[in-house]
């Protein structure tokens, strides 16, 4: 399949399955219990104030009559305008995907990367010294709480240490932000030659960052270690052990063939720790679309949740699609499908 | 040959004065600029919406600052010495002077003159009657401060004269007239942004302010900052922060420790434990005040068993007060004896007779019919931290009466919403409400009324409302006082409310920061503080 076909097929088979979480998403937080009208309607609000904001919002109609006006909607790209604050909810996406894809990706990329070197050392020295040590903090790394681990570093490294600058958001509160290029505020200074504002927003980088590679990291020490040794104690490095191979050619196999699951694994951590960050961008004031997610949540700002959820099923989706392309890169006879 | 032009060295002197004077210059410049004072607030959240007619996550917090009355709480030192509230004593404000009939119905307020707003407009009796009508016109907060305070009319005498029109006389009217809403906006420049489809410019007020307070809004980063400037032309002469950055930082851990060390000069929403620990710590000042709010426990006697007086009285004997302010509130609260906070002028908490009694609790329930006890559901949110400790103690506190009290946590919206008019279906449940207007018949109206917008548990007693209704338009003080003593007594006696404690008002903030004055929305104002370094 060319990559052509494998684009227009996964874009295909994207658009049902979009539905499918917008619908499952609007019922879920129509079910929940959840009601933003109390809070919009403020103290004061008698039951004919509440009634009309209800029939404002729409919320007097029959839930599916919502769902198809929302559909029709998100079709001609308009997710709605935010409950909370009337400002367009692909607005406040568009502004903040970039903030959490940020620090995500700066996560996550350095998490994997000491992941992966740990995982495969520990594979290919197994009962070492290096491998129990290894276990036991990505043991550690998995139990940790992500909300605590984040507290924790904030005490240390900026109360105790004042290694890091204070958990206020991206960038020094002095500093004006970059202009809007990309929405990262590390690139857009850089692509500014802003140096001084550069400088800060990699500072406010490195400590989220650090936090979420840690979380990362664990699951990943123990993917590729596995992996790897799986791939270690398969017939076909018996047979090139067999032939004479030198430890080093071994490696370079093992390597190859371990690539596919690591990319495929990687690819599911940077699904699922979108959702995790969210908790990370809380703690360190972050203001990216976690943040903005959990907000949703929590005050019942029924177009935000649906807003963000739909744009995690997009990022999910696009993961996936780049993951695939990926694994047929490295692995040829994988295909795309 | 020398030289006739200016040699070497010459020039050499030269640029170096030259260079000494820029950098002269450039120092002089940066000590300029460091004497702009910026107060940096870690917020729970950014503001939503500037519109104090709707009042969204935060707006209160902010207008608060923006909008200012006519009237204003006069000020005066408590025991301590310190500058405090005197809710009995209301002084001018916006306004300079007023006049009343002689029938209580008429206000006639004399404005300020010279009043202007960052836009430069002078502030007009037209600006004052613009904010009434838009408060009327879209029957929010605005609308409901106007209805209890009994204004039926707002019209402009002369520029600097605006008349109000009572429909029964109030002596909470005067009050009323120190909040944010109904607010007074430049309403020359809201109407610039006014449209035939939105008349009051509520789209233009998403994202802007434009009043005549100490403050307006420079500019909003959603999720990230609002930033506040001072107005230049403030009546009252430039305040000490010449800017305020409203910083989100939602969580309270962290905003406790950003304000340790140094890096914020205020925080909100603190816990009280956070409060206590906050007060041994000497780079931080805390304030603590009684304040209105009342952490409660309310009971809708439309549900059985609550339909019992005799089970509602069993619930206020089984619980343990003490306990509950050792436990939930760190000893910092205050014993709540009536919906009327003892702040207030008028309180009378003598009627209150719950003290706690396990034996008389059971041998309540088994007269109402329950001698093996009874099966409750207590529902709780996350609105007021409060609220989980709370419920947890109360459970314990219950159980040894033979009350058996489920807990379930509801979200907030829930919360809200299952209380709010209209609907009010929650049987047991927490909430506080804190008065905004410092008046006893307004603490009674709103919390206790058939008509009250935070009647939460749906309380309905007709001699209650007919003893408020009266108090609502009686203008002798003692009669006045008499109504509101019998109105509490019976509302005690009803026993809806386990009035458990109030938690006070707290706040944490830099050592250096001065001027804090409580203020019953419980926010506090940019424009009184200063840092003494």
């Amino acid at each position: 399949m060319t990559i052509r076909r494998f684009l227009i097929r996964r874009l295909v088979l994207a658009a049902p399955l979009l539905v499918g979480v917008a619908l499952l998403t609007f019922m879920l937080v129509r079910v929940g219990g959840q009601d933003p009208v109390g809070l919009l309607a403020g103290p004061t609000a008698d039951a004919a104030e509440i009634a009309a904001i209800r029939a404002d919002l729409g919320l007097d109609r029959p839930v599916w009559e919502q769902f198809g006006i929302y559909l029709a909607r998100v079709v001609r790209g308009d997710l709605g305008a935010s409950w909370l604050s009337n400002r367009p909810v692909l607005d406040d996406i568009v502004d903040r995907l970039p903030v959490t894809l940020e620090l995500l990706l700066a996560g996550v990329g350095a998490g994997a990367l000491v992941g992966v070197l740990v995982g495969l050392h520990a594979a290919f020295h197994p009962g070492g010294r290096f491998d129990h040590v290894s276990r036991v903090v990505s043991l550690v790394g998995f139990s940790i709480p992500t909300y605590w681990l984040g507290l924790v570093a904030i005490f240390v490294c900026f109360y105790l240490l004042g290694w890091a600058p204070a958990p206020l958001g991206r960038i020094d509160i002095a500093l004006s932000p970059p202009p809007r290029v990309t929405g990262s505020y590390v690139i857009d200074a850089l692509v500014a030659l802003d140096l001084r504002a550069a400088r800060s927003a990699m500072a406010h980088l490195a400590l989220p960052a650090a936090v979420l590679a840690i979380i990362a990291a664990a699951p990943v020490v123990k993917q590729t270690r596995a992996i790897a040794l799986a791939a270690l104690s398969s017939d076909f490095v018996r047979h090139a052990r067999a032939s004479g191979l030198g430890t080093g050619a071994i490696r370079r196999m093992v390597l190859r063939n371990s690539v596919t699951p690591i990319v495929t694994f990687i690819g599911s951590e940077l699904i699922s720790l979108f959702g995790t960050s969210s908790l990370i961008e809380l703690v360190f004031a972050w203001g990216g679309l976690g943040q903005y997610g959990l907000n949703a949540i929590l005050s019942g700002d029924f177009t935000a949740v649906q807003g963000y959820v739909l744009s995690i099923a997009l990022f999910s989706l696009l993961v996936f699609a780049v993951v695939d392309l990926l694994v047929a890169v490295c692995e040829p006879r994988a295909g795309l499908t | 040959m020398r030289p006739t032009g200016p040699t070497l060295t010459a020039h050499v002197i030269a640029a170096a004065l030259l260079h000494a004077a820029v950098v002269v210059g450039m120092v002089t410049g940066l000590a300029a600029g460091a004497r702009a004072e910026t107060l940096v607030v870690a917020a729970v959240e950014t503001p939503k919406g500037f519109d104090g007619d709707a009042l969204k996550p935060a707006t209160q917090n902010v207008v608060t600052q923006v909008y200012e009355g006519l009237t204003k709480y006069a000020y005066k030192k408590d025991e301590q010495g310190r500058t405090v509230i005197d809710g009995s004593r209301v002084v001018p404000h916006l306004a300079e002077s007023w006049t009343v009939s002689e029938d209580g119905r008429t206000y006639v307020f004399k404005l300020r003159r010279g009043v202007r707003s960052p836009f430069g407009n002078e502030l007009t009796a037209e600006d004052v009657v613009w904010g009434w009508e838009k408060s009327f016109a879209q029957k929010r907060t605005g609308n409901f401060i106007a209805r209890v305070s009994s204004v039926a009319k707002v019209d402009a005498v002369s520029r600097y004269e605006v008349k109000f029109t009572l429909e029964a006389p109030s002596l909470i009217f005067l009050r009323a007239l120190t909040l944010y809403t109904p607010g007074i906006y430049d309403s020359t420049e809201m109407k610039k942004h006014a449209t035939p489809a939105d008349p009051w410019a509520l789209k233009w007020l998403e994202g802007h302010t434009a009043g005549f307070g100490a403050y307006h809004l420079e500019s909003l980063r959603a999720g990230e900052a609002a930033v506040f400037v001072a107005n230049p032309n403030y009546f009252k002469g430039k305040p000490f922060f010449d800017r305020v950055v409203y910083r989100e930082v939602p969580s309270a851990a962290s905003r406790v420790t950003l304000l340790k060390a140094g890096q914020v000069q205020w925080t909100e929403a603190l816990t009280l434990k956070q409060v206590v620990d906050l007060r041994k710590d000497p780079r931080v000042k805390v304030e603590s005040d009684e304040a209105t709010g009342h952490a409660s426990v309310r009971m809708n006697a439309r549900y059985a068993p609550f339909d019992d007086v005799r089970v509602r009285r069993a619930l206020l004997y089984a619980a343990d007060y003490d306990a509950l302010n050792e436990a939930v509130f760190e000893g910092l609260g205050t014993q709540a004896r009536s919906i009327v906070p003892p702040i207030i002028e008028g309180h009378d908490g003598s009627a209150w007779t719950y003290k706690t009694d396990v034996a008389k609790a059971k041998r309540l329930l088994a007269e109402s019919g329950h001698p093996d006890g009874i099966d409750l559901t207590l529902e709780y949110s996350d609105i007021f931290w409060w609220e989980e400790p709370l419920a947890i103690q109360l459970k314990g506190q219950l159980g040894r009466a033979g009350i058996r009290a489920q807990l379930k946590r509801i979200t907030s919206s829930e919360m809200r919403s299952r209380t709010a008019p209209g609907k009010r279906d929650l049987p047991f449940f927490t909430f506080q409400d804190n008065p905004i207007v410092l008046d006893p018949v307004y603490a009674l109206f709103i919390n206790a009324h058939a008509e009250g917008a935070s009647n939460r548990n749906d309380y309905r007693n007709l001699e209650f409302d007919r003893l408020v209704d009266l108090a609502r338009v009686e203008q002798d003080r003692d009669r006045r006082n008499d109504l509101v003593r019998r109105a509490q007594r019976l509302h005690v006696e009803d026993a809806t409310w386990v009035m458990t404690l109030y938690p006070g008002a707290h706040e944490a903030m830099a050592r250096c920061i001065e001027g804090y004055v409580w203020q019953p929305d419980y926010h506090e104002r940019w424009a009184e503080l200063r840092c003494r370094k």
